[in-house]
């Protein structure tokens, strides 16, 4: 069954064939509203509060885009208006922000003494949160940028721009914060 | 060369950014399944709107079915108490228009009600 003949059958009132949809997508959403919220306990309830949204507009849902597409942009307009964050900043403000950041946290861990997942958590924690909902998007799921900018509500061009900002400041925490040279990032 | 790296480095970026996909507990998929079954369960189930032309059918059904089953009355006593030729005269023609027009007006007005209701709603 593909997820049209899913929606379908929801619309149908065959309410259990949503978990489908919880089940597929719970977890993306979990690290996007994780990403933006900040913490796990806000990013269950975001996500909750996204899927209820999701089923009662269910009909709105346009076939011709991914429902993951339309769900993950539910999920980051619900994690914004509960958080009421502010996820774009100018890049000057940005890169003044982590100039500040790289300075404090000089930590001379190397990759081996600590977990991959905590190295990748502290370093995205460092980022402005805009940058890591980039990244996360990019590299976890490959979302090819239209489907990011849809999600985010900016446009292709503004996409491109920040993950080619986001990656490269992504690539210096590592190589400043963690000493990452060996694994191929000199 | 360039290339090459290019690509290491986004292959080691992808590893190390999939590592870090969180885990939805295991009770979210039964809290967002409950609550939705809740809700379903809880929304009054929507009433077909009638019909209109349904509505208007059965009323002149109503309506002038009665009027005919008095007329029918009226014919069929009409015959058996005073002959067929009585009923071709005016005594008789007379209360038949007055029955027809009472329930014609009467019908009028009841779409007149339905039809102001209508336009109030």
């Amino acid at each position: 069954m593909n997820e049209n003949q899913c929606v379908q059958q929801v619309l149908s009132g065959n309410t259990s064939a949503f978990a489908y949809f919880v089940e597929t997508y719970q977890d993306m959403a979990i690290t996007i509203a994780h990403r933006i919220c900040g913490n796990m306990q806000d990013a269950e309830d975001v996500v909750q509060e996204s899927y209820l949204k999701a089923y009662r507009n269910l009909h709105s849902f346009r076939s011709e885009s991914k429902f993951s597409t339309w769900l993950y942009r539910i999920v980051y307009n619900t994690a914004i208006t509960h958080t009421n964050t502010r996820m774009w900043m100018g890049s000057q403000e940005t890169e003044i922000e982590h100039a500040s950041e790289l300075s404090e946290n000089r930590l001379e861990i190397n990759l081996e003494e600590m977990d991959r997942k905590e190295v990748v958590s502290d370093i995205l924690q460092r980022m402005q949160k805009g940058d890591a909902l980039l990244l996360t998007l990019y590299y976890m799921e490959d979302n090819p940028v239209k489907e990011i900018a849809k999600i985010t509500g900016l446009n292709e061009p503004n996409v491109k721009v920040k993950l080619f900002r986001a990656r490269k400041m992504f690539k210096e925490l590592l190589a400043e914060c963690y000493k990452m040279e060996d694994v191929g990032f000199s | 060369m360039n290339d090459n790296r290019k690509e290491q480095e986004e292959k080691i970026i992808r590893q190390m950014m999939q590592s870090e996909m969180k885990k939805a507990p295991e009770n979210l998929q039964f809290r967002i399944m409950h609550h939705i079954e809740t809700e379903k369960a809880l929304t009054p189930k929507k009433k077909k709107p009638k019909k209109a032309s349904d509505s208007l059918l059965r009323e002149m059904g109503a309506i002038f079915g009665t009027m005919y089953a008095v007329l029918a009355t009226m014919v069929i006593g009409a015959y058996l108490l005073q002959g067929k030729d009585f009923l071709l005269t005016p005594q008789f023609i007379g209360p038949v228009v007055l029955v027809a027009s009472v329930f014609s007006l009467f019908w009028l007005m009841t779409r007149l009600e339905a039809f102001l209701k209508a336009r109030k709603k």
